[in-house]
């Protein structure tokens, strides 16, 4: 679905991510791990193509998506939820909800969409009118995800998901994850949360210093001496 | 001396909203492309000098030939976004306001310039079969075209709060200014916003302009003036708030008419300043602005 | 650049500008130099606030033409030159510091606005209060002094530079780009902001208004008013950008630049010519963001040793930190 060859991407004249492959098959969730400062962020916003890409390939669906601008590249069917959760903090629950079907493809089935995600996510239904910024943080990470599978994701990347939320809410989104795998979207997540990012995700890299250093199935990366070391406080 | 105060009064008002008017523009721009464009007085000259030209070229009425005006400024803002300020739009925020500032600078050098070659330094107003016409309501004299001016722009911020508020584009332009980023990864073509924004923000300047050549006049260094007043306004209904911008301009036209009648005409410039100041500093966020986070 | 390189560029640039003064017969050049000179103190002035404590005035031209006000009326009503220029600038230091005090609690495009508000209101208001022309007596203007314009300029030039290159390296001048870079994470290594900004604001007016009587000095007959006009700020601002703001080169290469520049025009009447330097001037902010001063380096190879300004923060999105 994705791959990604040889990434490089800098900003001004420091680079930051060097030479990065990795690949997000179909129906699959996907993480990758690593300390802060690694390059996860920077490697997802090249993907979206908010940042430049200095070399290397990104596939998705068999096209290219180097040089293409962010709102084609969401039109695809590339959907990234950032770390600062992806609402507006000035418009309605619904407003945002509403906006999240922007693009043509997915402007066809918004009501259906819309439906769907409520079912997901119950409790947005009931705070439609509401400001956003007046979510509680699991309430903003429900709408968040909910706002980017309006836009009709065929692989969802979300950035550190778990970041700031209490325990119990991580695993509600970590279900709403599976679920949405479920619906036949991919996922690509980049989590700091190596423990739960393991039990759900079928393949795993680690990213340290821009560099790709580990990979493999997430067991095998759940039995990996540094990884354990490193991420697992074992 | 109460005659003296009412008329001022009004004055005031009839100004303001002109203040509102040429406000609405400059806060599209700086609100949804975090631009700081300070030719846009400019603008405002050149949209003045068109409907003057279109007077006394065509014998269009200025009002007859406001639309045409509008479309020729959005013309104008397209251009100049798309040969100059779309660059700026291309770097974080802190720099885009120095960049634009320094470029709108040497836009407003550029403007100037070109005015005073085609059109020479004289004012010129507008004066047709009703300019000297004047209703009068009391005590007070209120000249047509200047109450004229004032139902435009109410009508202005009325649809541009339509737009913003009832339509999908008006949406993607408040999330756009909200967070560009957000907005890119939301699926919404922020450099068409930009585009469009700033474009809309030409044309309403043109339209102030040409209300302005009529009401009062235009000539080629009134710009830096009107764009001052409108960072004023902009300011005092609060940063990123479109709504009571109108209510703004009247507050300012207001509080300098009655300055000037107290203090006396030479001070009349730092009553804008001083409302500034204090309206500031008991209430940062503006007037009407949210105390965001 | 290795300091010593620099201090021989310093000397050289010095001796250089002295040998104008003293050898140079042309009123012209003179003029030119007398110029660049007032100007470059100017835009120093403003470096000092918007490069170093990065506050962003866009109305200096008060204290400019404040300095050039008081001075030129205590010089022309019968006091020594020393004495006016002196008041001129404790007078505006002083309405720095009263001013100050409301406006430095605004920040950013606020205290733009509010600064452009103030400089504009100075301007009109100072045009109402003093519509006549001021002109050099008859006699004066027949014994007009170019060498001693030219001397006094040069010494307003000399200490905005010493000022700057004292602040650079003091632990003062650290705490305001310290303020400058990000102020709360000062506050919280104990930089009081206020205080460093206010000090930026004194010391920043003081010399502009220094340079608004090397103005008074030199000019022969003007609008008392034309002296707070915000071209003077415009063309400040202009000039530190065009070299380099933050440092102090710079500003004096962009007044060059400037200066020569827009003599070079064939006889400024013609508006076309006018309009064609402010496309180049965005040109030249569009293509060098860094100025003048970065080219140059890049040019003579090594890195840019100025302070970083604004402009060089690691790109962040919305405020936030990218990882």
């Amino acid at each position: 679905m994705l791959r990604v060859d040889g990434l490089e991407v800098a900003y001004g004249d420091l680079q930051v991510v060097w030479g990065v492959s990795f690949e997000v098959p179909e129906e699959s969730i996907v993480t990758i791990l690593g300390p802060n400062g690694a390059g996860k962020t920077t490697t997802l916003l090249a993907l979206m193509g908010l940042l430049p890409v200095v070399a290397g390939s990104v596939t998705f669906d068999g096209s290219s998506l180097i040089d293409v601008p962010t709102h084609q590249i969401v039109e695809h069917g590339l959907v990234m939820i950032p770390e600062e959760r992806a609402t507006f903090s000035a418009m309605s629950v619904e407003e945002n909800l509403e906006l999240g079907a922007y693009t043509p493809r997915a402007r066809q089935s918004r009501e259906e969409t819309l439906a769907e995600v409520l079912e997901l996510f119950p409790r947005l239904g009931e705070r439609m009118r509401q400001r956003a910024g007046t979510l509680s943080g699991g309430e903003r990470q429900m709408l968040a995800i909910g706002k980017a599978l309006m836009a009709k994701p065929l692989l969802l990347i979300l950035d550190e998901p778990s970041l700031g939320l209490a325990p119990i809410i991580v695993e509600h989104t970590f279900e709403a994850i599976e679920q949405i795998r479920g619906r036949g979207v991919s996922v690509l997540m980049v989590e700091q949360h190596v423990e739960m990012a393991l039990q759900i995700a079928d393949h795993a890299y680690v990213l340290e210093m821009g560099s790709i250093v580990a990979e493999g199935s997430s067991s095998e990366m759940s039995d990996n001496p540094r990884v354990q070391e490193a991420y697992l406080s074992l | 001396m109460t005659q003296l105060v009412l008329q001022s009064v009004v004055s005031g008002l009839l100004v303001g909203g002109m203040y509102g008017l040429v406000a609405l523009g400059l806060a599209l721009a700086f609100g949804v492309l975090k631009v700081l464009n300070v030719a846009h007085g400019e603008l405002l000259m050149v949209g003045g000098y068109a409907a003057f030209f279109a007077f006394t070229v065509w014998g269009l009425d200025p009002f007859v030939s406001l639309p045409l005006v509008f479309i020729v400024m959005f013309g104008f803002g397209t251009v100049l976004y798309l040969i100059v300020f779309r660059y700026v739009t291309r770097t974080e925020i802190h720099t885009r306001i120095k960049n634009s500032l320094l470029i709108s600078f040497g836009l407003v050098l550029v403007l100037q310039a070109l005015a005073v070659r085609f059109f020479t330094a004289d004012e010129r107003t507008i004066s047709t079969a009703y300019s000297s016409e004047a209703i009068t309501i009391g005590l007070v004299r209120v000249p047509v075209v200047r109450l004229a001016g004032l139902i435009v722009a109410v009508v202005a911020a009325v649809l541009l709060e339509w737009l913003l508020n009832r339509t999908r584009f008006g949406r993607a332009v408040r999330a756009t200014s909200e967070d560009w980023t957000r907005a890119a990864l939301t699926g919404i073509d922020v450099n068409r916003v930009y585009l469009i924004a700033f474009a809309l923000s030409a044309a309403l300047a043109g339209v102030a302009g040409s209300l302005i050549s009529l009401g009062y006049s235009v000539s080629p260094n009134i710009g830096l003036g009107w764009t001052l007043k409108a960072l004023i306004v902009v300011v005092l209904a609060g940063l990123g708030s479109m709504r009571g911008i109108i209510v703004a301009g009247l507050f300012l036209g207001l509080t300098e008419s009655l300055a000037a009648v107290w203090l006396g005409g030479e001070y009349r410039e730092v009553a804008a300043l001083v409302l500034f100041l204090v309206v500031l500093s008991f209430r940062p966020q503006g007037l009407f602005g949210r105390a965001y986070a | 650049m290795r300091s010593r390189t620099q201090a021989v560029l310093w000397l050289a640039g010095l001796a250089g500008v002295v040998a104008i003064g003293v050898v140079s017969g042309t009123q012209h050049v003179l003029t030119l130099s007398i110029q660049t000179m007032t100007l470059a103190a100017l835009a120093l002035s403003w470096n000092i606030l918007g490069g170093y404590a990065g506050q962003i005035s866009l109305g200096h031209a008060a204290f400019f033409g404040l300095g050039a006000l008081i001075t030129r009326e205590l010089w022309l009503g019968g006091s020594s030159l020393v004495l006016a220029v002196a008041a001129a600038v404790a007078v505006t230091a002083a309405v720095a510091a009263i001013v100050g005090i409301p406006m430095l609690r605004f920040r950013d495009i606020y205290f733009a606005i509010g600064t452009l508000a103030l400089g504009v209101a100075v301007f009109i208001t100072s045009g109402n209060l003093w519509p006549g022309i001021t002109s050099l007596p008859a006699d004066d203007l027949r014994d007009y002094d170019f060498t001693s314009r030219f001397f006094m300029t040069l010494g307003v030039l000399l200490v905005a530079i010493l000022v700057s290159v004292w602040l650079k390296h003091s632990k003062l001048g650290l705490g305001m780009t310290a303020v400058r870079d990000d102020e709360e994470a000062a506050e919280a290594t104990g930089v009081n902001a206020f205080a460093h900004k206010m000090i930026a604001f004194v010391i920043s007016a003081s010399l502009a208004a220094l340079a608004g009587s090397a103005f008074a000095y030199f000019s022969a007959s003007y609008f008392p008013n034309f002296a707070f006009s915000v071209v003077w700020t415009f063309e400040a601002i202009l000039v530190v950008f065009i070299g380099g703001v933050g440092t102090i080169v710079g500003p004096i290469l962009g007044s060059i630049f400037f200066v020569v520049g827009r003599d070079a025009l064939p006889s400024g009447i013609d508006e076309f010519q006018v309009a064609l330097f402010g496309v180049l001037f965005i040109v030249v902010v569009l293509l060098f963001p860094g100025g003048l001063t970065e080219g140059a380096q890049k040019l003579l190879g090594g890195a840019p040793n100025r302070s970083q300004s604004p402009a060089d923060k690691p790109t962040t999105r919305g405020g936030k930190e990218l990882v």
